[in-house]
């Protein structure tokens, strides 16, 4: 798979609503996370994310010729602005982001949060769980759908 | 003064209520509009077409002092939801144990949008509060607990078949008995404020169960007496603030034996969606040790943990 293939389906899944794409051709396999690497290879979370809100690509087998990330290969983007605190779900549940359908979401992007603010709700069997913000600073990206199903420890938010 | 089901006069209840002539018209209507029928004979007065069944004030407290000496009682007699009017008392610093219940609520809700009908002396709506040591995530599995506690305090008032259905309905002969609501919030890592939102239907007349829409039971339909909406606020309080202890100490492990045993629809065939939408096809196996719903579907045995299900033929 070529550089120029990896950037085209970088950019497609920015575009997208999809927040994962793989892809196998043969014995190479691809996989594209928007927002992070979402805890599957049990990657240190905490540290802060190059260019996290654009998507980032890693190799699934070692011997696929790709970089093992594309920082900053969305013309535009500036990923360093995109440092932050990572906000991570509790548990393995439903994320939503407002306190029900119809409803104003908790946050958007851009906007400032204080510490103990609630900004999504997972539910897990029934219990809605109300997420907090567990430090002050501005939401720089959020990084599930809303109604999408959330692993324990997978990325949710950034507050920078 | 209507509740006892007999007739009153007009002018006994002005003289009661210090209302005019209109006033008593104003209120018989405003009575009328919560579903209750009113019955008014020239020369006898007013009464209600079935005696209505009021919370018993006087001795709630003394009894659930007696049986739950940590749970403090306030009853409203009127609120949109008392999980919303709990969240905000919990959020000013309420303390562990407070419990609301209302003789009308308004306004009820069930899970991301749904709502829930109460009725006027026939439904029981109450929440309480408990605070845990611990985060969100050591709370899988409670709302299951929690059903198991409401179960099995409304067999021990003699309701017959109660069951659950995945994660936390109760359920009688298939139609839906009772609704719980869990809302927490605090810090990921702990404590924790959780809301637990209980609702029963203790006696639905035939107007109720039209607003409920969804097939619908009470206890009235499943229990030789029918027990007072006090009795079943004592029993069922009693019953899941013990769970509530247990589940923190040790989470939904105990409690896991005793769900499968009362399971509506083990062996049944469902849908899960997630937020509306499809998700899994497959029979119904149990739940994992968490919680988890297990589907048996073509692919082997799969767990969830959130969504709403529903029957399918087969």
């Amino acid at each position: 798979m070529d550089l120029r293939k990896l950037k085209k389906l970088i950019d497609l899944v920015e575009e997208s609503g999809i927040a994962e794409l793989e892809i196998t051709e043969g014995e190479e396999k691809v996989k594209i996370v928007k927002g992070g690497s979402g805890g599957q290879e049990g990657t240190a979370l905490s540290q802060p994310l190059p260019a996290a809100s654009s998507p980032t690509a890693r190799p699934m087998s070692s011997s696929a010729p790709v970089p093992a990330s594309a920082p900053g290969s969305t013309p535009g983007e500036a990923p360093t602005s995109l440092e932050g605190h990572i906000v991570k779900s509790p548990m393995v549940g439903t994320f939503y982001r407002s306190g029900s359908p119809g409803a104003k979401p908790f946050v958007e992007v851009g906007d400032t949060v204080k510490e103990g603010q609630a900004i999504c709700i997972i539910e897990a069997m029934k219990l809605m769980n109300e997420i907090e913000a567990d430090k002050d600073g501005v939401i720089k990206a959020i990084m599930v759908e809303n109604g999408q199903p959330v692993e324990y420890g997978e990325s949710l938010m950034m507050i920078g | 003064m209507l509740a006892d089901g007999r007739f009153h006069s007009g002018e006994r209840l002005r003289t009661a209520l210090g209302l005019s002539r209109g006033g008593i018209l104003t209120l018989i209507r405003r009575i009328e509009a919560l579903g209750l029928r009113v019955v008014k004979v020239r020369g006898r007065g007013y009464r209600l077409a079935e005696g209505l069944d009021l919370f018993e004030l006087d001795g709630l407290a003394a009894r659930l002092k007696k049986v739950s000496p940590e749970l403090r009682v306030e009853v409203l007699d009127e609120c949109p939801s008392t999980n919303t009017v709990l969240a905000q008392r919990a959020a000013a610093g309420a303390p562990h144990g407070t419990v609301l219940a209302c003789e009308h609520q308004s306004a009820g809700r069930g899970r991301r949008g749904h709502s829930w009908v109460s009725v006027v002396g026939g439904s029981l709506a109450f929440s309480m509060l408990w605070r845990f040591p611990r985060g969100a995530g050591a709370l899988g599995g409670l709302s299951l607990a929690v059903a198991v506690g409401a179960a099995k305090a409304l067999e021990r008032l003699g309701t017959h078949g109660v069951a659950v259905k995945w994660p936390n309905d109760l359920y009688c002969e298939g139609r839906k008995l009772g609704g719980i609501l869990i809302e927490s919030s605090g810090d990921i890592q702990g404590p924790s404020a959780v809301i637990v939102g209980v609702g029963i239907n203790v006696c639905l007349g035939a107007q109720a169960r039209e607003r409920i829409g969804d097939p619908a039971t009470d206890i009235a339909s499943h229990n030789e007496a029918v027990p007072s909406r006090t009795t079943v606020l004592v029993a069922t309080l009693e019953s899941i603030a013990r769970v509530l202890a247990r589940f923190s100490r040790e989470g939904f492990g105990p409690f896991r034996e005793e769900w499968l045993q009362r399971h509506a629809w083990k062996g049944r065939r469902v849908a899960l969606s997630q937020a509306g939408r499809h998700v899994a096809e497959g029979k119904v196996v149990g739940v994992a040790e968490d919680g988890a719903l297990m589907l048996a579907s073509v692919g082997g045995i799969e767990r969830f943990h959130s969504g709403e299900l529903s029957l399918r033929p087969g």
